[in-house]
């Protein structure tokens, strides 16, 4: 039998000698960032910062993580604050809690989305419920790719976000660009509270823009922001979903209707104040979610307005969400499935029409 | 018969006599665990304790051995079963009945109830969750914690038997193998999960031999002989602090009442009990062995008595007076920055139950 190695080999046990390390992720020569640079400069910047912080996942070190968010981490912060542990995300998920409560400020990296529910128990009974039930905070941010968009069928396409902001005691964050992101992950880091951060994995790479440097630029928790002014609709949604209201959007200009854009970029808690004021201002309101439309985040927005903007509407509120069926793989499947650009402004007038 | 037996050649013989002061300390602590429980199930059965109990009776040996050879600041990880060990970590009997009666100076302030409970800032124990073994994971993270920053702690987690039937279970004790983590695995194999006997649980003959599937020390002692438990689990202890990593340790002893108030446990077969009530007492066992040493007189272990069914009306009128949480307070405490945990909670409640 071979004698197993337990350890890394020498060459890549770099910690403090990686100084001058970097993530590999770079911005352009103008400056720009995409949403997946972004996140990896706040996760940086955010290691840097505060040595309570590290984070463990499965191949977030040598390797770098799954989409390459970590790379260039373990040369400069070593494997015991970029650890990778095996595949047990019940123990990760545990480990951040136990870590949390003894003063550590952990973030663990889930692959995908999806597999956060291999530690579900861990996340939803028990990193939700110590703050409320003991007092001990527990200052963990859980993160990983979610959405679909990528053909990347049933289990790696997952939208987890209602399962755990039902969990309460969770903050989750699902912002759909690089600014925000970095802004959002910064605050997610340093909030004394759970925090589940879903970066969309369409989104990682294919939209890029000017991020402050800054290190200390914060995008608060909990505030939404309107993406686009506009009079005659809200569209509230959030994620990668955005970017496709962004186009629908262009289209309807063009055909005389004004929408406005309000991005959720918190999902729980929810920032109702920015929607209504924008229900206040347009009284129509189109609901969109990549989550599914049955117990999905915009069943809640859409319940919102309808109790609390009732008297401002002059059209019911209408959701745009995929059925509750697993993320088909095939183009014309997860095309037909996901609220496509069409869709969105075929609901759009027909809510204008009212 | 579905039942595993402990034999009188498998016990764990401790080398060294503990101090007299100690072994007196462990008398009142076994005195007091079994005295709790026995008067917590009559006012149970009287209708005038609220909610559930769950009694650890005939597991004393198990919890309080376990719990002598931890300093302060080593943390403990128990369950529901395990109020005992609570009780020897050195939470105080007169919030421990507040928290059964859902008073406001219980120890999560009425948010939880019987022994689901813990005092993370004051003796370093975990509030116990039922999904079982829950906190094994997060034992892992605040051993891990002590290992970060070069510390000599200890975490110790308990568990039953039917927890190790667990995916969780196995997941930690194979982390803290592959990270060498100061952790102390305890198994208290009370021979029934629930109602399922130990064979229906696990293939093997015993549950300590499991730890060689993760290249740790598994030993297993007789619950019976609380002197036997505290010398494994001082080896165990040590071998953590020290730098050894994990152990194992299975004791084994009967539950001599249901899972819970309610369960009767008739799937005990008669003759176990009686056979473990007679022989297998850890509280007559070592109440016999002090005396026979001369460690206590007739009359000292009488005075023990004595206060300790002072303590216990004491603590019962305590709670009796401590006003039920205000209600308006039932959502807070769920943030950190709602400021609930780090301010005086309201009394107003008053003391008498809708």
């Amino acid at each position: 039998m071979s004698k197993t190695e337990t350890t890394r080999p020498d060459e890549l046990q770099a910690g403090a000698a990686g100084h001058g390390a970097e993530p590999r992720g770079k911005r352009t020569e103008d400056g720009q960032a995409t949403y997946l640079v972004a996140i990896a400069e706040a996760l940086w910047e955010e290691m840097e910062r505060d040595e309570r912080v590290y984070m463990l996942g499965e191949d977030i070190g040598v390797y770098g993580g799954a989409f390459k968010v970590t790379e260039g981490f373990y040369e400069r912060f070593g494997g015991d604050r970029v650890m990778d542990t095996p595949i047990a995300e019940e123990t990760i998920v545990g480990m951040a809690i136990g870590s949390a409560m003894e003063g550590f400020r952990p973030i663990a990296e889930f692959q995908y989305a999806d597999f956060m529910s291999s530690g579900f128990d861990m996340i939803s009974t028990a990193l939700a419920r110590v703050h409320y039930r003991s007092g001990v905070p527990l200052p963990v941010v859980l993160r990983g790719p979610s959405g679909g968009m990528v053909r990347a069928s049933s289990f790696h396409s997952i939208n987890p976000e209602p399962w755990f902001s039902y969990a309460g005691g969770i903050k989750v964050i699902a912002p759909a660009f690089p600014a925000d992101a970095k802004g959002l992950m910064k605050s997610a880091i340093r909030d004394d509270n759970p925090v589940m951060f879903l970066e969309h994995k369409w989104i990682y790479r294919r939209i890029r823009e000017q991020v402050p440097e800054d290190p200390d630029f914060l995008i608060p928790i909990s505030v939404a922001d309107v993406k686009r002014e506009g009079d005659d609709v809200s569209i509230v949604t959030y994620g990668a979903m955005v970017h496709r209201a962004l186009e629908a959007a262009q289209t309807l200009e063009a055909e005389g209707i004004s929408a406005e854009i309000v991005d959720l970029r918190t999902v729980y808690p929810m920032d109702e104040e920015t929607v209504l004021r924008s229900i206040e201002k347009t009284s129509r309101a189109l609901v969109l979610s990549e989550s599914y439309r049955f117990v999905g985040i915009a069943a809640e927005v859409a319940s919102t307005i309808a109790e609390k903007a009732f008297e401002h509407l002059d059209a019911p509120v209408v959701r745009l969400s995929p059925p509750n069926v697993p993320v088909p793989f095939s183009p014309t499947l997860e095309d037909a499935f996901l609220p496509g650009v069409g869709d969105i402004v075929a609901e759009v007038k027909k809510l204008s029409a009212w | 018969m579905a039942t595993t037996k402990t034999r009188q050649d498998e016990q764990q013989k401790t080398g060294q006599r503990l101090p007299g002061d100690e072994l007196k300390r462990a008398l009142y602590l076994l005195k007091l665990c079994r005295y709790f429980d026995e008067r917590m199930e009559a006012l149970y059965r009287q209708g005038r304790l609220p909610g559930a109990i769950y009694s650890g009776r005939g597991q004393e040996g198990t919890h309080i051995g376990v719990v002598l050879p931890l300093r302060p600041e080593d943390s403990l990880f128990p369950t529901h079963r395990d109020l005992s060990a609570q009780i020897a970590k050195g939470l105080d009997l007169k919030r421990i009945m507040a928290q059964f009666w859902g008073r406001i100076d219980g120890y999560t302030r009425g948010r939880d109830g019987n022994s689901h409970i813990g005092d993370w800032y004051g003796n370093k124990t975990w509030t116990v969750m039922s999904h079982l073994p829950i906190a094994y994971p997060v034992a892992c993270g605040a051993a891990l914690a002590y290992k970060r920053r070069g510390e000599s702690n200890v975490a110790m987690a308990i568990c039953g038997d039917g927890s190790t039937s667990n995916g969780r279970w196995h997941e930690s004790l194979n982390m803290s193998a592959i990270a060498k983590l100061p952790v102390v695995w305890v198994v208290n194999n009370n021979l029934y999960a629930y109602s399922t006997p130990n064979p229906l649980e696990f293939p093997v003959p015993t549950i300590a031999e499991r730890a060689a599937a993760y290249k740790m020390p598994g030993v297993r002692v007789d619950g019976a002989d609380v002197l036997a438990v505290e010398a494994a689990a001082r080896e165990a202890v040590e071998r953590a602090r020290s730098g050894g990593g994990p152990t194992l340790i299975e004791s084994v002893s009967l539950r001599w009442k249901g899972h819970a108030g309610h369960d009767p446990a008739k799937y005990v077969p008669k003759e176990l009990l009686e056979e473990y009530m007679r022989d297998k007492d850890p509280v007559k066992n070592f109440e016999r062995y002090v005396l026979s040493e001369g460690v206590v007189s007739e009359q000292e272990v009488a005075d023990i008595q004595a206060r300790i069914e002072k303590e216990f009306d004491e603590g019962y009128e305590f709670a009796q007076a401590s006003p039920f949480p205000e209600p308006e307070d039932h959502a807070k405490g769920l943030w950190v920055e709602d400021g609930y945990w780090t301010s005086e909670p309201g009394r107003g409640g008053g003391t008498e139950a809708s």
